[in-house]
């Protein structure tokens, strides 16, 4: 079979996009409750640094406006998974209903075509939001601004994003094996909130398995430490680019996997 | 015998639950792990205050409270609101209607096999963890029998909600924005994510003259609190009974008046 070019993806996404924004213009309410649903969240996650920061000073050495930084890096990363990969939510009933084999049949790669069934809108709320806070803490940081900087911001954010959509690829596809993978999944949902902390408030252990095994300290920290601490960037913020597209890569490889193994429900 | 029918709701729960070992094991792993994200947290977040007692909190205060608040979410959360709405969009709710007990009756015993496997999974671990790693700061005596009333009484309270927020659902015919907006409200105004004792002035007048806080505030108070004069304890406890029984006559009230609104899709 001839391998499809890059074009043609875009070409069925742009397709798929528009049918599946068309089903969802006619549940206008709920599009509207749930980007009002999805601010609600980002204010709550703002209010309660707010709330923090009156009592204390500062978290491991840092303020209150570094910290806003990670989270809204941090919340800017978090878009792409959302906006594309939310059909990893629906993997498990798909598998389990049997419904999945539908996707086997398709002349195109079962990942991109599975994924591209979804795209979730509200996940724009949340981009708006983090650019705001991004920008808010910038400012108040007096950080300055070089377009250097800027390209480094939008790398190191791909290079997060990628991290997140792998981490929630490698949950959603152990669905393959385990028939309650929603507890995996709500679990890395869970964890990714605490990517908004500098890692270095965990012990070394800790430390350790948050950046390698669980690497959600490459979704806001190592990244932004190449803004906000530029005289002391470890390594590992420097190969983060290069650790983002490993990750991603392999909880590809294993989606496939899981999802080439699966042999239907027999109905 | 009328309590029968109900017992046996529990017990199918009970059994239904214990399908899914895995899934159990998961959540056993993932609320430690989450413990110990919370220790580290707020170990590094204590150690940028100059004194060890911040608004009447000691560290150790602030890690049962937050530590408990969550192993009480877990235990307390039964989804009301995705099964309503589920229920509603599939049209299964005609069926549970036609059933010879009130809907929402039904909905809480259908759920409370939960309430006693999630007690031994979740909350027992948990408490014995942070007891010991506490090297038992949290006072057992008298305490923990007001603490017992009061969670009874939290677990109608989050129950009343979440049902007003289902019945909403009858409306909007949106789930994730819906229950997302509660959640996050719950969560923040409860003293789940940052202890009430936190809160600015202002907010947190407010915030006790709302029926959140005697969700988790209340029994954490209650639990925390080795030698409570029977003035306080009397308070709390009267307040969350009387917020119960508002809140079950409000949303008993609203589902009368919404079921008219059903629409069900024949077939």
């Amino acid at each position: 079979m001839k391998r499809k070019g890059l074009g043609f993806y875009l070409r069925i996404y742009g397709k798929i996009l528009a049918q599946d924004l068309k089903s969802k213009m006619s549940y206008r309410a709920d599009f509207i409750i749930s980007t009002i649903g999805m601010i609600f969240t980002n204010i709550a996650g703002f209010a309660s640094f707010w709330i923090l920061f009156r009592n204390f000073p500062s978290i491991n050495g840092w303020n209150y406006y570094e910290i806003l930084f990670l989270y809204g890096f941090s919340l800017i990363s978090l878009t792409p998974v959302q906006c594309l990969l939310d059909n990893n939510w629906s993997l498990r009933s798909y598998v389990y209903l049997g419904d999945f084999i539908k996707y086997c049949f398709r002349p195109i790669n079962l990942f991109f075509y599975y994924q591209s069934e979804v795209f979730d809108i509200k996940g724009l709320g949340q981009l708006a939001f983090g650019i705001g806070t991004l920008i808010y803490s910038w400012i108040k940081l007096g950080l300055g601004f070089t377009p250097l900087m800027l390209l480094k911001v939008i790398v190191f954010l791909i290079t997060a994003s990628l991290i997140m959509m792998a981490l929630q690829n490698a949950a959603a596809a152990t669905c393959f094996w385990i028939h309650n993978s929603f507890y995996l999944l709500d679990m890395t949902l869970k964890f990714k909130d605490y990517a908004k902390y500098p890692v270095t408030i965990f012990s070394p252990v800790f430390r350790f398995i948050f950046t390698f095994i669980m690497p959600i300290a490459f979704i806001a920290y190592y990244p932004s430490l190449v803004i906000l601490r530029p005289d002391e960037v470890p390594l590992l913020s420097w190969l983060s680019p290069l650790f983002g597209c490993v990750f991603f890569w392999l909880s590809y490889k294993l989606w496939m996997f899981g999802a080439m193994k699966y042999s239907g429900t027999g109905s | 015998m009328k309590l029968k029918k109900y017992l046996s709701l529990t017990r199918a729960g009970i059994i239904e639950s214990l399908q899914f070992r895995l899934a159990t094991v998961i959540m056993v792993i993932g609320n430690l792990l989450y413990l110990i994200v919370v220790y580290f947290l707020w170990k590094s977040i204590y150690a940028s205050a100059e004194t060890d007692v911040v608004n009447g909190m000691t560290f150790t205060d602030t890690l049962i409270y937050l530590v408990l608040a969550t192993a009480l979410f877990n235990f307390m959360e039964m989804y009301t609101v995705w099964e309503m709405g589920r229920n509603i969009q599939s049209g299964k709710i005609v069926l549970d209607l036609l059933k010879p007990m009130e809907y929402r009756r039904y909905l809480f015993w259908s759920y409370s096999g939960s309430f006693v496997t999630q007690f031994f999974f979740t909350f027992l671990p948990t408490f014995i963890v942070v007891s010991v790693v506490t090297h038992g700061a949290v006072p057992l005596g008298i305490n923990l029998l007001f603490f017992a009333v009061s969670v009874v009484l939290a677990v109608l309270i989050n129950y009343s909600i979440d049902f007003i927020v289902g019945t909403i659902c009858l409306y909007t015919e949106s789930i994730w924005g819906i229950n997302i907006m509660k959640q996050v409200i719950v969560l923040l105004l409860s003293g789940a994510t940052v202890p009430i004792a936190f809160f600015p002035e202002p907010l947190k007048t407010v915030v006790y003259y709302l029926p959140f806080q005697s969700i988790y505030n209340a029994p954490l108070t209650l639990l925390l609190n080795g030698s409570p004069t029977p003035e306080t304890v009397f308070e709390i406890l009267g307040t969350q009974l009387l917020w119960c029984i508002g809140m079950t006559l409000l949303g008993k009230l609203f589902w009368k008046l919404s079921l008219r609104q059903i629409t069900v899709n024949g077939g």
